[in-house]
């Protein structure tokens, strides 16, 4: 094992702390630095977050002198960036008002004798009529039923002055005035809070089913969110499945080209392969893919069937996915069949993987067996010796995760070939699979193999992981508008 | 049946006293919510001379929800469908209850003069409309004296 190469990977950074004598000192280390996946959250409750929006609110309404429900429509039609929108305001104000449809430019109002309400044409007395600032006026009973039959729809924020081609947005204050039938109000309520939480960047509602948790972070990025009430794990910039290395756009094509090409694919990668050396079937059944055959022990690589011994740690190739170099040339049909044979390059290696992780699982829950069967006998090993393998299979569950999410940003980055970028990209990838088959295959032998050297594996395979985090994680930009 | 809104008396009545130049709306005699409408087809049009059947269904919480229109006279144009669906912003999230059946009627005649291909519903006729004008047209018009012409 080239073990001096695993831990020269550290960055400059690292080198300037040790050479000041602090490699020792772990408080010193500012995990923003050093762990590309660190993310401070908070997991918030309806309540709190009503409190943290209607504190914006009082803000603003106090600073602009503005009603709460306008102060609302400008913080919800402003990611609720409350300084941008006092700047703003400040700078010129009309400008903000309209482009943020409140204002609608020529709104004058008639407060007296009676008016035809062009809703209904009945006649009225002028105060039985509302306007915005627009000055379209209607009478109030048409004002509710708009409302009534906005709300049914699941529109609330967005509702807007009945004129024809008038985008005035209608204020809280009046929705709530004008709608008369309680669980009306209470839709509205709901419906309005979803769209404050949606419009808010810092907030996203937890993807659990019938979870109530509210993920609060300033960090925007496409960082792991865990719901502390359900356990949900989730991206928080997109609220997909946590995704990383790959962003959240990548990850939402990816997702969906699968949905689409599945069935070829699945009906192209069967469960079983034959043993390249003796032909006898096999059926997988750990998550590690360095095979031995059963029946002749030859050891080989279950993904691509080549022989073991030339995935050695040198140059670990099997997840690299190797153009054939005159495509350019081929027929159509030539090039079809190498798009969807590139495809399925990376779709049966993100399957593999995602299957691997389910079947870990059931390889640790037969070593918890055999271990407890050991404990019981009592041949000369603790309950407590043997711990350290439930931290490695977490360990390596983890690891694995990411590898499975390198595929998708793979698969795309291939698209521009031959960049020095997605050369680098590559190299890590295959440097973390092999590493992370080496862990898979010394867990499930734990028995027979030394708890020292599986250690010893972890920080390898968890320091090849934060590595390419490091050199690859999402950026925010790629990852923020097209959501 | 619970009783017509004023409004819908009103909106039927200035129909009948007062119609729309080329447009006739006519509620049927058993369910005053259900219109039938000849649209002709505006001049400078490849719809020139036709004249187009549609059927226009004023729903229970009209006028706060859009009017139901469809073509009955099959049209080659880029923003309505075979089953004669129309694709029109104030029939769907630009309507106002302040809109009216005529101004309703009176949008749809002005797409007949306005095709727009690049906000399509019968794709392959938009997809034409794009690449070949000419070819398009010629075919509106063929469609036009094949289905709406009174002799027809």
């Amino acid at each position: 094992m080239d073990s001096d190469m695993e831990y020269s990977d550290d960055d400059d950074l690292d080198d300037a702390m040790d050479y000041y004598g602090n490699e020792d000192d772990i408080d010193n280390v500012d995990p923003k630095k050093t762990d590309p996946e660190f993310f401070l959250y908070d997991c918030l409750s309806v309540d709190e977050v009503e409190k943290l929006l209607n504190e914006l609110v009082e803000k603003l309404s106090n600073t602009l002198k503005i009603t709460p429900s306008l102060a609302k429509v400008l913080l919800n039609e402003h990611k609720w960036n409350l300084n941008d929108i006092v700047e703003r305001y400040r700078d010129n104000a009309s400008n903000l008002l309209v482009s943020s449809h409140i204002k609608g430019g020529h709104g004058k109002k008639v407060t007296h004798g009676t008016l035809l309400c062009p809703v209904c044409i009945q006649s009225q007395a002028s105060d039985k009529f509302q306007s915005l600032s627009c000055g379209h006026s209607f009478c109030t009973f048409c004002w509710s039923t708009h409302f009534e039959i906005q709300v049914s729809q699941g529109i609330s924020t967005q509702i807007r002055c009945m004129a024809p081609a008038c985008d005035v947005l209608v204020p809280e204050d009046l929705v709530l005035s004008l709608i008369s039938k309680p669980q009306i109000r209470d839709k509205y309520q709901q419906f309005a809070f979803q769209d404050y939480v949606k419009s808010h960047p810092e907030l996203r509602f937890c993807p659990g089913t019938n979870c109530q948790v509210i993920i609060r972070s300033q960090d925007l990025s496409p960082k792991k969110a865990v719901c502390k009430v359900c356990q949900t794990s989730f991206c928080f910039r997109c609220g997909n499945n946590y995704h990383a290395p790959t962003d959240c756009v990548i990850i939402k094509k990816w997702l969906t080209k699968c949905a689409d090409d599945s069935e070829t694919a699945n009906y192209i990668s069967a469960n079983t392969k034959d043993c390249p050396k003796c032909c006898i079937c096999i059926e997988k059944n750990g998550g590690c893919n360095h095979m031995q055959c059963f029946n002749c022990k030859h050891d080989f690589c279950w993904m691509c069937l080549g022989d073991w011994k030339q995935h050695g740690s040198e140059y670990y190739e099997c997840s690299r996915y190797k153009e054939n170099p005159n495509i350019a040339n081929e027929s159509v049909h030539a090039q079809a069949r190498e798009a969807l044979k590139k495809y399925l390059h990376y779709y049966e290696r993100w399957e593999n993987h995602s299957k691997s992780l389910q079947l870990e699982e059931q390889t640790l829950e037969r070593l918890k067996n055999r271990i407890n069967e050991k404990v019981m006998k009592g041949l000369n090993s603790t309950w407590i010796d043997w711990q350290y393998l439930f931290t490695a299979a977490s360990l390596l569950a983890k690891c694995r995760y990411t590898l499975q999410y390198t595929y998708p940003y793979a698969y795309f980055a291939s698209m521009d070939a031959s960049s020095a970028r997605k050369d680098l990209f590559e190299y890590q990838q295959a440097q973390l699979e092999a590493e992370i088959e080496n862990l898979s295959w010394k867990i499930e032998r734990a028995e027979t193999t030394d708890r020292g050297e599986i250690e010893n594996q972890m920080d390898i395979c968890e320091k090849r992981r934060i590595t390419l985090l490091k050199d690859f994680f999402p950026t925010t930009t790629n990852a923020l508008e097209s959501i | 049946m619970a009783a017509l809104p004023r409004r819908i008396i009103k909106e039927t009545q200035r129909l009948m006293q007062e119609p729309v130049p080329g447009i006739s709306a006519v509620p049927d005699e058993s369910n005053a919510r259900y219109f039938h409408v000849i649209v002709t087809g505006p001049e400078d049009s490849p719809f020139e001379g036709g004249l187009f059947k549609l059927e226009l269904f004023l729903p229970e919480d009209y006028p706060m929800s859009a009017p139901k229109v469809r073509f009955i006279t099959k049209i080659y144009h880029p923003n309505i469908d075979r089953l004669g669906r129309i694709c029109l912003d104030i029939l769907k999230d630009k309507w106002s209850p302040a809109l009216q059946i005529r101004t309703v009627l009176l949008s749809i005649q002005a797409l007949l003069s306005a095709p727009n291909p690049d906000d399509p519903l019968a794709n392959d006729v938009a997809e034409l409309w794009k690449v070949n004008e000419a070819e398009a047209i010629r075919n509106a018009k063929e469609w036009t004296q094949r289905y709406a012409m009174e002799d027809n």
